[in-house]
């Protein structure tokens, strides 16, 4: 235990915590300069998966801090059907989703990038979302509902400059031109469909073999 | 330990089954069951607020009664209340004494003036009997009233060519006495061969076919029980004789709308009349059969002036692009796009009409495009207000087809106003009756389909009517009963607290909103009445708990809006200290730096 905690400590402390705060404080550079920053990010290594993981983790707590202490006026949260964990997964699992349907489809189309890298990518894109859902948050409690308009429309900024990222991402990662990028971003978009469907049919199928054999073994056991 | 657990989950399984059975069997199992939606359409329990205290089957009443048949409208005014017995085709007119249903009269002709011969010809011949009969509307009318707006309408009584002729020769003296049962008393009647007391039956024709152009038709007397002396005007839509017939109390005609002549109308059009209500100004308001341009408006004197009211047609966007498409060809031979047809109408104190229409789109009336109810102004503008949390629909969970229960929206088939303007609208999908407040909140649904006390056989014509501000009358028309709901104190606090709201109390309003509480948490309506109360006397910070709790946005902006100005000004001295003092400590120590450091050098 000891080990562990001297383990975090020197981290804290050392080369790895410096490292860390600034692939970190890389984000706000890369979401002003979007094709430098991404290029780069992957390129000259100056992004870490340590920092991509903060931000993904973020974006998740921004969402959630969102639903539970925006005001009355902007959140019509119903708290009986409400679930923490149904959230977290309505953004974690359309991320992995769309980080493997595109590492799929740029594998086929000439891309450059590495799984990790496109996750990677993905993750420095979202930063706006925290960086202004956040005080957002705090926003909303201090407006009545004519000004809460601004809650609305910054959000709505801050995902279309985060969508606006993603594109860049896939364009720089992958070495695309526009044209490709949008057409791999497409079939990606597909490509995520065509999971989820094979995801559901997988699962259907599995629970009506486990049915199925469950029945069989019953029908021995009466039989016996 | 694992078969262990997996007993424990099944049994706990089990117990979750029985439990929720329990709940449902509560729930189905009570006499019946009120309820109101919350904010997120769920269905809220809430205490009664009509309790079923009487339910009338006419067989009971008087035996020349029977039963009701296929009776599709019912009328109240005062004390009296008027069922339209439509395939009996009779109206039978009762009276509610010291809580009691007595029979009045039994009405199923009409006395006629000579001047009316022409007018109450039906297929060739003098007719004053009622064929079907599918509404009532009754109305108090002074008999001055009556001569200066219609003259004269008493005159010489219209004598039928075969009761002329029985008079003139008394010769068959058995058959005479058959006539005069039917114009006198039905004491005579027991010397007839036949046992049906109600005289004139058209047996006595037919020895003489040649006198009447056609058989005559059998017309039965009324039979009266009461006879009293009232002061109203009665409109009657013979909806098989194609008329409408307006006569006094005793039943005299005054005036006949027929036949009415319109470029709109059809050649092959004949005129049904189904529903109707007249307004302060002797003008008729007419639902008729197939009629989709609203409803029909007759001037005083029958004559046909125009369409009110008529239903916007609905029509979807992409509906509109794919008409866009189409060649001039297909658009003439594709369906056209007809307005939905009116089913029903009522009148309220003030001249309004409220209306139902119940042939709409489920989806349309989810999204809001089309309004299962109306209330209309005199330019036959909708001018109900909708600022509920859902729209006057009716219910809002719409069940699932699997089961037996009827699913899809509710379709109101009739509607009442009350005076403090709420209204009630009845749905035949479910056998509910739905109240509503002024500004379009439903206030509590009740009601059910089925078989026993306060509930009503589904799929049949049912309508009703408020006999005084606090009961409802509800005629099923399959069952032949009439149900009697009377307001609880529940209902009456409601009605209460809307009407001191409207004076403009609102003090008072949240404090009967406070008691209603007590009965109902569920009310989201009094949440919002006592925070309007609560924002009136400057209680910003509770208002908005109430606002929140009925998830009231506007208001709660509001009382946010005057509670944040509150906070302001109670800190803004202290924020302008603080800012004063940032500035001011550097600059004093600054100076007493300097004066330090000039004494010292000093």
């Amino acid at each position: 235990m000891s080990k562990v905690f001297s383990g975090i400590a020197s981290f804290f402390k050392g080369e790895g915590w410096a490292h860390y705060r600034k692939t970190l404080r890389y984000a706000l550079y890369v979401i002003l300069h979007p094709f430098d920053g991404f290029w780069d990010l992957t390129h000259e290594k100056r992004g870490s998966m340590a920092a991509a993981h903060t931000i993904v983790i973020l974006t998740v707590l921004t969402h959630l801090w969102d639903r539970r202490f925006s005001s009355f006026l902007v959140n019509n949260t119903r708290w009986s059907e409400f679930s923490i964990w149904l959230n977290t997964l309505g953004i974690l699992v359309p991320l992995i989703i769309w980080v493997t349907a595109n590492w799929c489809v740029t594998t086929l189309l000439n891309g450059k990038g590495h799984y990790y890298e496109i996750y990677m990518g993905t993750a420095y894109a979202l930063t706006p979302y925290p960086l202004i859902g956040i005080p957002m948050i705090f926003l909303s409690n201090i407006t009545t509902k004519e000004e809460g308009v601004f809650y609305t429309y910054f959000n709505t900024f801050a995902l279309i400059w985060a969508g606006f990222l993603i594109l860049c991402a896939v364009l720089m990662i992958h070495d695309y031109s526009l044209g490709w990028g949008l057409v791999a971003i497409l079939i990606s978009l597909l490509g995520m469909a065509v999971i989820m469907f094979i995801a559901l049919l997988f699962f259907s199928l599995i629970s009506d073999a486990v049915v199925f054999f469950i029945s069989i073994y019953k029908e021995i056991l009466f039989r016996l | 330990m694992k078969t262990s657990t997996k007993r424990f989950i099944v049994l706990l399984m089990l117990l979750c089954m029985l439990l929720s059975s329990l709940s449902n069997a509560i729930a189905d199992d009570d006499d019946w069951y009120t309820y109101s939606y919350s904010y997120w359409g769920e269905e809220m329990a809430s205490p009664n607020a009509f309790a079923v205290t009487n339910v009338v089957f006419p067989a009971t009443l008087d035996e020349e009664l029977g039963r009701f048949s296929g009776a599709t409208s019912l009328f109240c005014i005062d004390d009296l209340v008027f069922v339209c017995d439509t395939k009996n085709n009779r109206i039978v007119e009762l009276r509610k004494v010291e809580g009691v249903y007595e029979l009045v009269r039994i009405i199923y002709t009409v006395q006629l003036a000579q001047k009316f011969a022409e007018a109450m010809t039906y297929d060739g011949a003098v007719d004053n009997t009622l064929f079907n009969p599918t509404d009532i509307f009754v109305k108090k009318v002074t008999l001055e009233d009556r001569l200066t707006n219609y003259g004269e309408y008493r005159g010489d009584p219209y004598v039928f060519p075969d009761e002329a002729k029985t008079e003139e020769t008394p010769a068959d003296g058995e058959e005479k006495k058959d006539e005069t049962a039917g114009e006198e008393e039905q004491k005579e009647a027991e010397e007839t061969p036949t046992p049906t007391p109600e005289g004139g039956d058209g047996g006595e024709a037919t020895p003489t076919p040649t006198e009447a152009p056609k058989a005559p038709k059998e017309r039965k007397a009324n039979v009266v029980r009461q006879d009293l002396d009232r002061e109203y005007d009665l409109y009657i839509a013979d909806c098989q004789h194609c008329r409408v017939i307006h006569c006094d109390y005793d039943l005299n005609v005054v005036s006949v709308i027929r036949d009415p002549q319109d470029d709109t109308l059809g050649k092959d059009f004949i005129f049904h009349p189904e529903h109707l209500v007249t307004d302060m100004a002797y003008r008729t308001y007419v639902q008729a059969q197939g009629v989709l341009n609203g409803f029909m408006e007759f001037n005083k004197d029958g004559s046909f002036k125009g369409y009110m009211g008529a239903a916007k047609v609905v029509i979807s966007l992409i509906q509109k692009l794919w008409r866009k498409l189409k060649t001039q060809e297909q658009r003439d031979r594709s369906a056209q796009f007809v307005p939905t047809e009116y089913n029903n109408l009522s009148v309220d104190s003030r001249g309004f009409i409220y209306a139902t229409i119940s042939s709409l789109e489920d989806q349309d009336i989810w999204d809001g495009t089309a309004t299962p109810v109306r209330k209309l102004n005199a330019m036959g503008t909708d001018i109900l207000i909708r600022n509920g949390t859902a729209f006057p629909m009716g219910d809002l969970s719409w069940g699932n087809t699997k089961g037996t229960a009827p699913s899809g929206a509710s379709k109101f088939v009739d509607v009442i106003a009350f005076n403090n303007d709420t209204y009630c609208c009845l749905d035949k999908t479910r056998g509910k009756l739905f109240m509503y407040d002024f500004q379009g909140n439903l206030l509590y649904a009740f009601g059910n389909t089925g078989y026993s006390r306060g509930r009503f056989q589904k799929y049949m014509a049912i309508s009703m009517d408020n006999l005084d501000e606090e009961t409802i009358l509800v005629l099923d028309s399959l069952a032949g009963s009439i149900t009697e709901f009377t307001m609880t104190d529940y209902g009456r606090m409601i009605n209460e607290a809307l009407r001191l709201y409207k004076l403009g109390y609102y003090d008072e309003s949240a404090e009967v909103w406070k008691r209603i509480l007590q009965y109902n948490g569920n009310l989201e309506l009094a949440y919002i009445g006592i925070g309007r109360a609560l924002l009136r006397t400057d209680n910003y910070e509770e208002a908005m708990r109430y606002f929140e709790n009925a998830h009231d946005s506007e208001n709660y902006s509001k009382a946010y809006q005057h509670y944040r100005e509150q906070v302001v000004e109670k800190y803004i001295i202290y924020f302008v200290v603080a800012i004063a003092l940032l500035v001011i400590i550097p600059k004093i120590v600054r100076k007493v730096r300097k004066l330090r450091k000039e004494i010292r050098e000093a």
